[in-house]
């Protein structure tokens, strides 16, 4: 996995925000291909590079131009971690929403929207802080990241 | 129909979690009781140290480097207390043991290893300089 550089940690804040309305979205309307997209969207960021999130270049040209600058830097590692975490459940969910499987859809969905809205509202990442928990109860969703080579 | 629920619920959740989490999030625990320090955390220990503030951390962490440079910091100032970290990534036997299930966690350990409180997320500066108080022979911070 190449390495991502720092970034301003309002970025992530304001992708996170974008992701929820999204997954509120999915889950209104129950569509798999956006749920779909969603999780391409997830496993770009995650498994090759932050550079490849368009909300990123958004707030880049859109946003960070308007508001105060700050020299804060968030580390890549983590956001990247979470990133994958969003997979999974994106993942799963596609699979429930496109099998029929709508319960599981709604549930994983669900899921991916909590974490995505705690980091938009809150600026917290639950699956980074957690992880020894994940890892310990749910070693699949850690596992495929655990040896970065970063 | 469901999705609408379920979009209610989630947004509840968020709003349980993060109460939760402000009402812990830095605050000054009791030791946990039948703590055997695993080898790599007695590694770390010195004998000759009043206290050691050992933070445990994660790659994925996204408030270690926050905690670690407060920490620093206040062990400069103070003497008898070290500040050390311990990355458990790849040694989630040593987090088992600690019974540390979040990063970053921080345990302050007396000369001997024995545990003396710790603090889950971010410690708040006076809260542990408080807690840590009886523990060291001078001023702290």
């Amino acid at each position: 996995m190449p390495k991502d550089a720092p970034v301003d940690p309002r970025g992530p804040r304001f992708s996170a925000w974008i992701t929820t309305a999204v997954l509120a979205v999915v889950l209104l309307t129950g569509s798999w291909r956006l749920l779909a997209a969603q999780t391409v969207l997830f496993a770009m960021c995650a498994f090759i590079s932050l550079k490849l999130n368009p909300w990123g270049h958004l707030y880049r040209y859109a946003v960070q131009p308007r508001i105060t600058p700050t020299s804060e830097r968030e580390e890549a590692g983590p956001l990247r971690f979470a990133q994958g975490v969003g997979f999974v459940f994106a993942l799963i969910g596609t699979v429930g929403y496109a099998s029929g499987l709508t319960a599981l859809g709604v549930v994983a969905t669900s899921a991916a929207l909590v974490a995505a809205l705690l980091n938009a509202a809150l600026g917290l990442c639950l699956g980074c802080e957690l992880y020894l928990l994940l890892r310990r109860h749910a070693p699949a969703l850690a596992r495929p990241q655990s040896t970065p080579s970063q | 129909m469901t999705g609408v629920w379920a979009l209610l619920g989630a947004v509840a959740v968020v709003a349980v979690i993060g109460a939760v989490l402000r009402t812990r999030n830095g605050r000054v625990r009791a030791a946990r009781p039948g703590v055997r320090l695993p080898a790599p955390v007695r590694a770390l220990l010195d004998p000759n140290t009043h206290v050691t503030l050992l933070q445990v951390s994660t790659t994925f962490c996204a408030t270690c480097r926050q905690t670690k440079a407060l920490l620093e910091e206040l062990a400069h100032r103070t003497e008898g207390l070290r500040h050390v970290e311990l990355d458990v990534t790849d040694l989630p036997d040593v987090a088992a043991e600690l019974g540390v299930l979040r990063a970053p966690t921080t345990l302050a350990l007396d000369g001997t290893g024995a545990e003396l409180l710790r603090v889950g997320g971010v410690p708040k500066r006076d809260s542990l300089i408080a807690a840590l108080r009886p523990h060291l022979p001078g001023p702290i911070g």
